[in-house]
């Protein structure tokens, strides 16, 4: 589903044969429902990629067209319609899943742009040095005392003590990792501006710089998430 | 995913774990961490300043057990090793010997990532040029 649509090829109708933009789940001149299209997430919702989205529109077009894709509707039409409503929900569950999270949907968008993100495209072209480029070093200290002050509050807590000390410098920096990560999302937000009102050259400057911000995230929102289920216990 | 029988024993025993000081001159220290994932690992060497061989070597590492995994056989693999013996370490070695699947690999990149990190951080404190050390080890 990595896939920018070319909506200048279309697709005919199985049913009516009016040829449509592959993109829709339903044909616009029959109202007969498609095969799941072929393109990304951003055309199940008849939107170009974009990272600044109406979020209540999105939602209102989410629960519009699931109501129309419900298998129920379908119980008494074509085998193919039949799958096709189901596989049309998942396919319109999944594109708003990803699309209303806003840090899912940039990654999305950062793919379906070429971006290698994630663990499958980690560790690749190696030249056997050391690439410190992309995380700052004193980020990695930070997070590194953290997991160990977190690791130590794990272990008292095991023995039957508890560390009142520990616990506030835990709180400290929880709040420090909350504002930290509150601040990658303000940077981010202003990069999609960038990426959805810029000319070529501002996009690709626009999307390095987003790569980087998430990186930076990832250890952070993990930090966040090991500290709250840490003081959480 | 099943993990190999391997990494779930060093996951399961980990060896090495712990810190050496890192203001002694003998010890190189490599914090390195894999984006990612947001895994963090930190490697360290204790040298003899003799014979440049690796004493001892301790890891620390808060990611998923492949990352553990492919630090705690780092620092067996470094340990009674020359300096430059141990820069030959690849990850693919790692890969191999913990039988990781493709979209852990990367594990073994940053377990090779601090192995150098570690040693370069030694190089530096003891004046130990790059260049230098590799012509040497060449003859």
């Amino acid at each position: 589903m990595l896939k920018i649509l070319d909506s200048a090829v279309p697709v005919a109708c199985w049913s009516c044969s009016v040829a449509h933009n592959d993109a829709t789940l339903f044909c616009p001149h029959c109202s007969k429902i498609q095969p799941p299209p072929g393109g990304d997430f951003f055309s199940v919702f008849g939107l170009k990629p974009c990272l600044n989205l109406d979020l209540m529109g999105l939602e209102h077009e989410f629960h519009r067209l699931s109501r129309k894709l419900h298998p129920d509707r379908f119980a008494r039409s074509g085998e193919h319609e039949r799958e096709w409503s189901l596989a049309d929900t998942a396919l319109l569950n999944d594109a708003y899943r990803t699309l209303k999270d806003p840090i899912h949907r940039t990654e999305y968008l950062l793919k379906l742009h070429g971006a290698e993100i994630g663990e499958e495209h980690a560790g690749k072209d190696r030249k056997g040095k050391v690439d410190t480029s992309r995380v700052p070093a004193d980020l990695l200290e930070e997070v590194f005392d953290l997991n160990m002050q977190l690791e130590e509050m794990r272990m008292a807590r095991k023995m039957g003590e508890e560390d009142p000390a520990l616990q506030v410098s835990l709180e400290q920096a929880k709040r420090k990792f909350d504002g930290l990560l509150d601040e990658v999302d303000d940077e981010l937000r202003a990069e999609w501006k960038k990426w959805d009102e810029g000319d070529a050259g501002v996009r690709s400057g626009a999307q390095k710089t987003m790569v980087a911000l998430l990186d930076r995230r990832r250890y952070l929102s993990n930090l966040v998430r090991d500290v709250t289920e840490t003081l959480g216990d | 995913m099943a993990y190999s029988d391997k990494v779930v024993d060093h996951y399961n025993n980990p060896r090495n774990v712990g810190t050496l000081d890192k203001s002694s001159a003998e010890v190189g220290t490599g914090l390195v961490g894999a984006p990612e994932c947001g895994d963090v690992m930190r490697l360290q060497i204790r040298v003899n300043p003799e014979t440049q061989v690796i004493e001892e070597a301790k890891f620390k590492t808060f990611g998923c057990g492949s990352a553990i995994a492919s630090s705690s056989l780092a620092t067996e693999w470094i340990k009674g090793r020359k300096v430059e013996e141990a820069l030959t370490i690849k990850n693919t070695d790692i890969v191999k010997e913990l039988s990781l699947p493709p979209v852990k690999i990367h594990c073994s990149v940053l377990a090779e990532d601090a192995i150098r990190a570690a040693i370069g951080d030694w190089k530096k404190k003891n004046g130990v040029a790059e260049t230098e050390q590799a012509a040497v080890s060449a003859n």
